[in-house]
């Protein structure tokens, strides 16, 4: 899927060590994928697991754009995707994602996403009750995410993006007004949905709504995988 | 390709400011006190402790083991541990890239800086009773998971950067053991090197609130004669966070990379 260059300072070399294994599975990884959804401790659904998209990862259709948003999605597709951050090792921001494992770690107060793919990095969604805070980084790739549960659904609301992130490979943009409220649901063991509500006024002329279902991955946990911009990587 | 973005500035002021303190000794170390010079100009020596964390009681997990979750100031090594014995091979490659200021330091490449390298950037621990998860700021904004449910290493086959992890706890000590590393990465500026066969040993313990002591013992037969233990402190960070540092949009360690040869 990448190739390393040695040579020329544009190359985009890649780091793909793959942790391949025939120890015991993680954690919670039985080999089991069909039963209820397991419960924390402090009684909530637990997220907590290894987890894959079924089907694209991409948006299943095209947000109302404004014109001048739809001017940018029509350059980029018309460019074959030129300018893609995911290409250049940058992170892929919150909407879009990869076909590869995620992996949730769910405490009371802290939920962490990560990712094995794209940076290889993490999403955290504080539940301590604290407000947006955007006084440090305004404007950053994965936003700030704050979350809380409404029964067993656990709602994550994120703001604070750049324009920089492609809300999937076909290069669907948004402005930094983007406004993302993901609502994750554990309805049985196998089974992670999540349904998104993008709110963004400069670039859409209403909200736009999708859902995605994530199974659970058996048998392995992420494995290691970098994505570094020169020639150094290989060495 | 390196765009600034307002956002990473005061990450990027923070940054800088402890690169610099963290860089001054390597040109200052060139002509010692006496004016003598030094042979390995990269091989900062911390002279004393860094301040003390919040002091408290250690916070617990429910399961009554100590909780390490927060946010830390990264590990800073204390003064008074001996130098390493090297190999003749990892002697003269530790020298080598000393005299050339790290300026080959896969750390500034936005690849991971590898176990057990400390780095000047906030680390967020995360802990459940199965698993201890370390959330870098940098040098890249990644994780490294530490199982603590699993008693045996997994096979490896391919070499990694941050291994396999395995921890246990001996009282109040998380003992984390880990191999099955890749021989890349530099275990700090002045470029000790390591090899496959590495195994590293780290014993956490939080002494109270705010400082958390973690010796690491690196074996190595492949480099080192014998074991080599270090000694750190992670100090807690009470008001602050992990920033979203993106080593590929806005490398905040340029500086090196003027020696570049690649």
């Amino acid at each position: 899927m990448r190739v390393r260059l040695t040579n020329g300072v544009i190359a985009i070399g890649a780091v793909l060590a793959v942790l391949l294994f025939t120890g015991p599975p993680a954690p919670g990884q039985s080999g089991k994928k069909e039963g209820p959804a397991p419960r924390a401790a402090d009684g909530k659904v637990d997220l907590t697991g290894v987890w894959i998209v079924s089907g694209s990862p991409n948006l299943p259709s095209d947000p109302a754009y404004r014109p001048e948003a739809l001017k940018l999605y029509n350059e980029r597709k018309a460019s074959g995707g030129k300018g893609d951050p995911e290409k250049a090792c940058l992170p892929n921001g919150v909407v879009r994602i990869e076909a590869l494992p995620y992996k949730i770690v769910q405490t009371p107060k802290l939920v962490v996403l990560l990712s094995e793919g794209n940076t290889h990095s993490y999403r955290r969604f504080f539940l301590d009750g604290r407000p947006h805070n955007l006084e440090i980084e305004p404007n950053s790739w994965n936003g700030n995410s704050i979350g809380h549960w409404e029964g067993d659904t656990l709602v994550v609301d994120t703001v604070g993006f750049n324009d920089a992130t492609w809300l999937d490979s076909t290069g669907k943009p948004h402005s930094e007004e983007l406004h993302v409220i993901e609502r994750y649901r554990r309805p049985d063991l196998g089974h992670l949905a999540i349904e998104y509500t993008l709110e963004d006024p400069q670039a859409f002329s209403k909200p736009y709504t999708f859902s995605r279902t994530l199974t659970l991955v058996t048998g392995r946990d992420l494995h290691e995988y970098f994505c570094a911009m020169d020639s150094f990587a290989g060495k | 390709m390196r765009m600034r973005y307002l956002s990473v500035m005061p990450a990027a002021v923070a940054a800088l400011s402890l690169l610099a303190l963290s860089w001054t000794p390597v040109s200052a170390q060139e002509k010692g006190k006496n004016g003598e010079k030094t042979p390995y100009p990269g091989a900062v020596r911390p002279t004393k402790a860094p301040p003390p964390g919040p002091p408290g009681p250690v916070p617990h997990m429910q399961d009554g083991k100590p909780d390490f979750s927060g946010i830390w100031n990264a590990q800073r090594q204390l003064p008074g541990d001996p130098e390493p014995e090297m190999l003749p091979w990892a002697a003269a490659l530790t020298k080598q890239r000393t005299e050339n200021y790290s300026a080959d330091d896969p750390e500034a490449r936005c690849v991971p800086g590898g176990v057990p390298r400390a780095t000047p950037y906030h680390v967020q621990m995360v802990q459940t009773p199965a698993l201890l998860l370390f959330l870098f700021e940098g040098n890249i904004h990644t994780f490294r998971q530490v199982f603590l449910d699993r008693k045996e290493h997994l096979k490896i086959t391919e070499p990694l950067w941050y291994g396999d992890s395995i921890g246990h706890w001996e009282g109040d000590t998380l003992v984390v053991d880990t191999i099955g590393f890749n021989d890349k990465f530099w275990f700090d500026m002045a470029g000790h090197p390591h090899t496959t066969q590495l195994e590293v040993i780290e014993r956490y313990r939080r002494r109270d609130f705010g400082n958390l002591d973690v010796e690491v013992t690196i074996k190595d037969p492949g480099a080192y004669t014998k074991p080599w233990v270090q000694h750190r402190v992670a100090t807690l960070e009470t008001d602050w966070d992990v920033l979203e540092y993106v080593c590929n949009e806005n490398n905040q360690d340029p500086g090196r990379l003027v020696g570049d040869k690649h």
